[in-house]
């Protein structure tokens, strides 16, 4: 369900406003309104002072620093617990203090992250080089330059030896050879003289130069290889080293992360000034109150303003758009994201959570239906619920709709007969108490289109009473001539398929007319075109839901190739290719009934009564706490 | 041999279908990555654009059946 919203004013004195805002902030229950876009609000809106905007600079500034700061550390930082001293002066000389060091420790980290990337990469190319290497490198008054270059320019090799030749008369040495398949490398030594001439021909010809770091500059090829070696054993150590000496410069200052908060609120409250109305002496704050904590916050007000603040209900104009806050029961509460994901139901709107509750795993498990399958899942479902629940609960509250999901794909398992596939009618016997799957193709697919008309008239029939409800006749008009022309649509099939005696195909036929006939009238001349086209998206939207049946014939089938294969060979083999494939359907059948399951809510169910574009509920002082 | 044809009218049925679903989700998928690089709160409506598409396969395999149920005896 959705909570009731009430519109308040908090006024005051001005001398009342940093406290009234600091409670405000640390209550989270308003939803604040920008005065300039509230009608009923005739104050002038609050602008910063040059000391207010002076300190907005700061906070954000010493927010950005001291966040990078505790974003180095690598181990979970302590909760924040406490108030702290937040004079910024303070707060800007100690990170002054101590930033530098650590800032100079992760630049250092950075540095030997980046030489233990990129020095494999010259051991290898130095390696390839190395078998071309003659004796005389160590020559007095001799450079050694390497080149490596594609296999397919080769012919660059000739053009560098004929412009050395012109540059030094023959006094210079090329060893060049195949050093892999697609690369050819060669080493030249020319004299020390000639250096700079030399550098600036190789950077003019198609050859790439093996520059090594600084260090190795200097060394012999070979020794170069033995060195870096020593030192790829060397970095990680000393990564790991500084890596400590960071985290423990930060965990030595545990306030900090209270101080991240509490900059963040200050933040957060000097920002939400520009919202509020005010004169010299007094300020408004209109904004959005879940009706129940209406009393909450009147107290809170009455405590911390000390006679100077009030909460006013505010009076409601005609363009009002309250947020929207979804409270569910604990089964429900994990569907609400889902809800939301499509976008937030509106304020006075039906609240389709606890409906998806219902169908969502049902589609679920009538997709994956499988007694192991449905167990592992909620083995798996489970296992995450207990390790996310105090790290993650976001991540726990989700597990529980796989709890669902896997506790109705077990039931359908059951219904159908399936464990591991048909392994369980082959070892032990099992048979279907309803439907076999992986014959009875016909029972199952009118199942499922029975099922897809059962969705979506309840979801008309919902339509149907919002649009009465909010007295919206064209709405109300289309909602009932689809869902007469479904209904009679629905009886034409079961004459067809002698489920209905024939007496029932004329009402039929008459229903369906004027179910269109209605559809028709409601949009107008268009309506010639948009009614019948409507009927057809509607039988679009019943086959849809043949998906149950297509998304579980493909995963029972899977389960037969997998025991098949299973068969063939010795049991080993069999129990591992089994296992393998039976693994991979698994995961098939998660993924897949997940997203199919959304998509016939979103586009098939909500489409015939859902109105979304909610704003959603965000008290001030929430967002902070999300970070 | 009429129940050979019926295989391959029923195969191509779905095959076809299929291949311009996965054509449209393709269009789809790549225009909506991009979205949501933007905007991440479209995750919602990036997939319900992303499976509208399903409807075309789905409905080559409703045609796949009935021919194998209906004409196949």
């Amino acid at each position: 369900m959705l909570v009731p919203m009430t519109k308040v004013h908090v006024i005051g004195h001005r001398r009342r406003l940093e406290s009234t805002l600091e409670a405000l902030h640390r209550s989270a229950v308003v939803h604040l309104i920008d005065v300039t876009d509230d009608a009923s609000v005739t104050l002038p809106p609050m602008s910063a002072d040059d000391d207010q905007l002076r300190t907005i600079e700061d906070l954000r500034y010493l927010k950005a620093r001291l966040g990078g700061l505790l974003s180095l550390c690598r181990t979970p930082l302590a909760e924040p617990v406490g108030l702290v001293d937040i004079d910024l002066d303070r707060v800007r000389a100690q990170l002054d203090e101590t930033a530098p060091r650590i800032e100079e420790l992760a630049r250092r980290t950075r540095e030997l992250e980046a030489e233990l990337e990129t020095l494999p990469r010259h051991v290898r190319s130095l390696e390839r080089l190395v078998p071309l290497l003659p004796e005389l490198t160590e020559l007095e008054g001799y450079d050694t330059d390497a080149v490596i270059l594609d296999a397919r320019h080769a012919g660059a090799l000739g053009e560098l030896n004929a412009a050395l030749d012109d540059m030094l008369s023959g006094n210079f040495e090329i060893i060049s050879g195949q050093v892999d398949t697609d690369t050819v490398g060669a080493v030249l030594v020319t004299p020390k003289t000639a250096k700079p001439a030399i550098q600036s021909l190789l950077g003019r010809q198609q050859v790439n130069r093996v520059r090594l770091p600084h260090q190795f500059e200097a060394v012999p090829f070979r020794e170069a290889i033995t060195m870096m070696e020593r030192r790829l054993v060397e970095l990680p150590i000393e990564i790991t080293g500084l890596r400590e000496q960071i985290d423990d410069e930060i965990r030595r200052r545990p306030e900090w992360t209270a101080l991240s908060r509490q900059l963040g609120d200050r933040l957060e409250q000097l920002t939400a000034l520009r919202h509020l109305g005010a004169t010299p002496h007094t300020f408004v704050v209109s904004g959005w109150v879940p009706t129940p904590r209406l009393v909450e916050l009147g107290r809170l007000m009455e405590e911390e303003g000390r006679g100077e603040v009030i909460v006013e209900v505010a009076p409601l104009g005609e363009q009002e758009h309250p947020p929207v806050l979804m409270s569910n029961r604990s089964l429900a509460r994990p569907f609400e994201p889902l809800v939301s994901l499509l976008s937030s139901p509106q304020y006075g709107s039906l609240d389709p959570t606890t409906l998806m509750m219902i169908f969502l795993p049902l589609f679920f498990g009538m997709m994956l239906g499988d007694i192991v399958y449905g167990l592992i899942l909620l083995a798996a479902a489970l296992y995450v619920r207990r390790r996310t629940r105090a790290s993650s609960p976001r991540v726990a509250e989700v597990s529980k709709v796989f709890v669902l999901a896997a506790v109705w794909t077990v039931i359908w398992g059951v219904i159908f007969g399936e464990l591991l596939g048909d392994l369980g009618h082959r070892l032990l016997g099992l048979e279907p108490i309803w439907i076999n799957r992986e014959e009875a193709l016909q029972p199952l697919l009118v199942f499922a289109v029975a099922v897809g008309a059962a969705h979506i008239t309840l979801g008309l029939v919902l339509g149907v009473w919002m649009a009465g409800r909010e007295h919206d006749r064209r709405r109300l008009g289309t909602a009932v001539g689809t869902l007469l022309a479904l209904v009679g649509l629905m009886a034409i099939v079961g004459v067809v398929v002698d489920r209905l005696p024939s007496g029932f195909m004329t009402p039929a036929i008459a229903v369906v007319v004027v179910g269109t006939v209605l559809l028709i009238a409601m949009e107008g001349p268009i309506g010639l075109l948009t009614g019948p086209l409507e009927l057809m998206g509607l039988v679009g939207n019943v086959l849809s839901y043949l998906r149950i049946a297509a998304i579980g014939i493909a995963s029972v089938y899977l389960a037969r190739v997998a025991n098949e294969l299973g068969a063939l060979g010795p049991i080993w083999l069999g129990v591992i290719i089994a296992g393998l494939f039976h693994s991979l359907n698994l995961v098939l059948g998660v993924f897949s009934p997940t997203i199919q399951a959304l998509r016939l809510h979103y586009v098939e169910f909500f489409g015939k009564f859902y109105q979304g574009d909610g704003t959603p509920f965000q008290p001030f002082g929430s967002l902070e706490r999300k970070e | 041999m009429e129940i050979g044809l019926l295989g391959i009218g029923a195969g191509l049925a779905i095959g076809l279908a299929a291949l311009a679903t996965g054509y449209a989700q393709a269009r789809i998928g790549s225009a909506g990555i991009g979205a949501l690089a933007e905007k991440p709160e479209l995750t919602g409506r990036v997939i319900l654009l992303l499976a509208l598409p399903e409807t075309l396969v789905i409905l080559g395999f409703a045609v796949a059946a009935m021919i194998i149920l209906l004409l196949g005896g």
